[in-house]
């Protein structure tokens, strides 16, 4: 490890380097791979093969300021990378890795928008991404400058010489209000709002979401989830890398195909605490097996936050239900409310308490008001996200940004030590969201005896499985479809108990009226949605001139959703995924991508 | 070659009537089986042919020949 990297100045490397050198034969990541033995980096060892990383990158011009684009899958690579772009003072932006069925174009159209806003400098990928990430660096407006593929780095000799002047340079003029990392909203049509935050940010956070948790440094890490989302970034892997503790990383492609991996990895690992988005639960208590679990013992986890979709009691329940009995502790359950923009965490349900619930009437409450249900089958349980943790303020306002009395529903606004200062490039959602130092959320809440609880969205995001899903993007690719009338769509989420979590709907104005036509022109439209990596699981088509629209003049997602649900039309002209059958030529032959 | 069976298996999970599912074919590229699903069509093979996948053997499949060829070694071991 190079010392002379390490000065007085409250940089996140500078805390990386320190953990190194106060425990440097302690595991920092734990990779994981199913059926193989996990590869293991101590604390040193990252350090170490971070600086000859970052000599790499010193040679290829990369350095202070350069926003680089990582798209790559979990592997040992992937985390010195990492720390190496931070070393040399770049700003990495772990970007989604594209699934098969995402269209060429529709990813190419993401990393054109997130150049936009970012301006991204360098894209660090696989070379199986090659043909496809090529034609957005060769356009002739393209911000990237190159595409480097790291897992092909051969060992070069190291940072030093010239090389480790450079960096040692970048280091002494480094200071906590820089740019440490980017982190994008999702999205695929260049939608992607850009959150910068800084080392001071990040640090602030680390050390207050580490109190809220009660973090010692007994605890370990477990976590599945992506490294392009907040709750992957900041919980599972900033958090621990900056405390001290290891983290054990499972690649989400494979958890996903084999959910069982996390609870194995807590097992083996004695795992302590992890983060889950709520459909996580459902999917793990449903899906996992007897036999998958001969062996498993939970008694470690001390924390399995529930955070990044609306916390569901039900889920809950079910988890705690199928997995008690492999020691899995009741007080274990814990939930959190989180965004990017703060960071990560604004509030927090303190270890060992179940996190509080309310079981109001859900009538009532779709009107925005809380009232206790009297009847147990009109209630819905709401669960509390818990409180404000350390130097975060939460407010609870009405339309005109004004405080309500506690207990009235409103817009949540936070205000926080690690707050974002904008959106990248992007001034105009940067006024929208941020005013006087408060981020109005766009989500509906309420706060009850110091409980935070968060009840909807005033925003029409999607959360599917915990991703956000702009229903922009899917109107878009289903309003061209042939035989849709263009304009004339709406997507909106459904919600899906089993899953416990939200599914795609669309309702799509078309003239064909023919049954056999329009059971092809459903199948365009999931087909559609597929192109960009979305699973549209109900398509509602409608006759032209059905869309109710709002005062803008564009149909209301809200009003057609309510129209679709309400009136029985769902059951007359709904059709399911689940419900398809045909067998016409066109569409029969599936098609290879990438 | 993706036998009659598992192709109905398949098609049964994802209530879909036909489709096209060859040896190179790409769980991503058929209607409704997207990675949320993926545990669902497993454990209906599992179910139907009544054999186990270990999850190594679960994470190796590329496509759906090979996931065609894994069940028809555990149907071919189980005798």
């Amino acid at each position: 490890m190079i010392k002379e990297l390490c000065g007085g100045n409250e940089v996140i490397w500078n805390r990386w380097y320190k953990n190194a050198e106060r425990t440097p034969d302690r595991d920092a990541i734990i990779h994981w791979v199913g059926g193989e033995a996990p590869l293991r980096l101590t604390f040193s060892a990252i350090i170490v093969a971070a600086e000859g990383l970052a000599a790499t990158l010193v040679e290829r011009d990369i350095g202070k300021g350069d926003v680089c684009a990582i798209i790559m899958r979990h592997n040992r690579v992937l985390y010195p990378l990492y720390l190496a772009m931070v070393c040399v003072g770049a700003i990495p932006a772990i970007l989604a890795y594209p699934n098969p069925r995402l269209h060429p174009d529709k990813f190419r159209q993401g990393i054109e928008g997130m150049s936009l806003r970012s301006g991204l400098d360098w894209v660090f990928t696989e070379r199986d991404l090659d043909e496809t990430i090529r034609p957005s660096v060769e356009k002739q407006d393209s911000t990237i400058k190159g595409v480097h593929f790291p897992l092909e780095w051969k060992k070069g000799n190291g940072l030093n010489g010239e090389k480790l002047n450079n960096v040692v340079n970048v280091h002494r003029r480094m200071s906590s209000s820089d740019p440490l990392l980017l982190q994008h909203s999702s999205g695929t049509t260049g939608l992607q709002k850009a959150v910068l935050l800084s080392h001071r940010a990040v640090l602030n956070h680390v050390k207050n979401y580490g109190k809220a948790i009660e973090l010692t440094e007994n605890d370990k890490v477990v976590s599945w989830l992506p490294l392009y989302h907040d709750m992957g970034l900041i919980a599972a892997f900033h958090l621990p890398l900056a405390f001290g503790i290891p983290s054990v990383q499972i690649d989400p492609f494979e958890w996903v195909v084999v959910p069982s991996l996390l609870l194995e990895a807590v097992s083996r690992e004695r795992g302590t605490i992890s983060w889950l988005p709520n459909f996580a639960y459902n999917m793990m208590a449903d899906k996992i097996t007897d036999n998958e679990l001969d062996g498993v013992n939970l008694e470690s986890w001390r924390l399995v936050i529930n955070c990044s979709e609306p916390v569901r009691h039900e889920s809950h329940e079910k988890f705690l239900r199928r997995f008690q009995g492999y020691g899995l502790n009741p007080l274990a359950i814990s939930s959190c409310y989180a965004m990017a923009e703060t960071t990560f965490a604004a509030t927090q349900a303190p270890p060992e308490t179940p996190p509080a619930t309310l079981a109001l009437d859900r009538i009532e409450l779709a009107k925005g008001k809380i009232k206790i249900a009297q009847d147990a089958a009109q209630a819905r349980i709401c669960v509390s996200s818990g409180k404000t943790i350390a130097d975060c303020q939460v407010r609870i306002v009405d339309e005109n940004r004004r405080d309500v009395v506690e207990g009235a529903i409103g817009e949540i606004a936070i205000k926080s030590m690690s707050m974002f200062e904008g959106y990248r490039n992007y001034p105009e959602k940067t006024v929208e969201a941020l005013s006087d130092g408060w981020y109005y959320s766009g989500d509906y809440g309420f706060t009850k005896g110091g409980e935070h609880y968060v009840v909807g969205r005033k925003k029409d995001i999607i959360i599917v499985a915990g991703n956000n899903v702009y229903p922009e993007d899917v109107e878009d690719v289903v309003g061209k479809v042939e035989g849709i009338i263009p304009g004339r769509v709406v997507a909106f989420g459904e919600e899906d108990r089993e899953l416990g979590s939200e599914q795609i709907a669309v309702i799509a104005e078309s003239g064909i009226s023919n049954k056999q036509r329009q059971r092809k022109l459903k199948l365009e439209v999931i087909k559609a949605g597929m192109s960009i990596d979305v699973s549209i699981t109900k398509v509602y088509l409608v006759p032209p001139r059905w869309l109710i629209k709002s005062s803008a003049g564009k149909p209301s997602r809200r009003a057609n959703k309510e129209r679709i649900l309400s009136t029985g039309e769902a059951t007359a002209t709904g059709w399911n995924i689940h419900d398809y059958a045909g067998t016409e030529a066109g569409y029969t032959k599936s098609s290879q991508i990438g | 070659m993706i036998t009659q069976e598992l192709k109905q298996v398949i098609l049964k999970v994802l209530r879909l009537d036909d489709w096209d599912i060859k040896d190179e074919t790409l769980a991503a590229h058929v209607p409704g089986w997207d990675s949320l699903n993926h545990v669902n069509v497993i454990l209906a093979i599992e179910k139907h042919f009544c054999v186990r996948f270990k999850p190594i053997e679960i994470l190796k499949l590329k496509n759906i020949g090979d996931l065609q060829r894994l069940v028809s070694s555990k149907l071919e071991k189980a005798g």
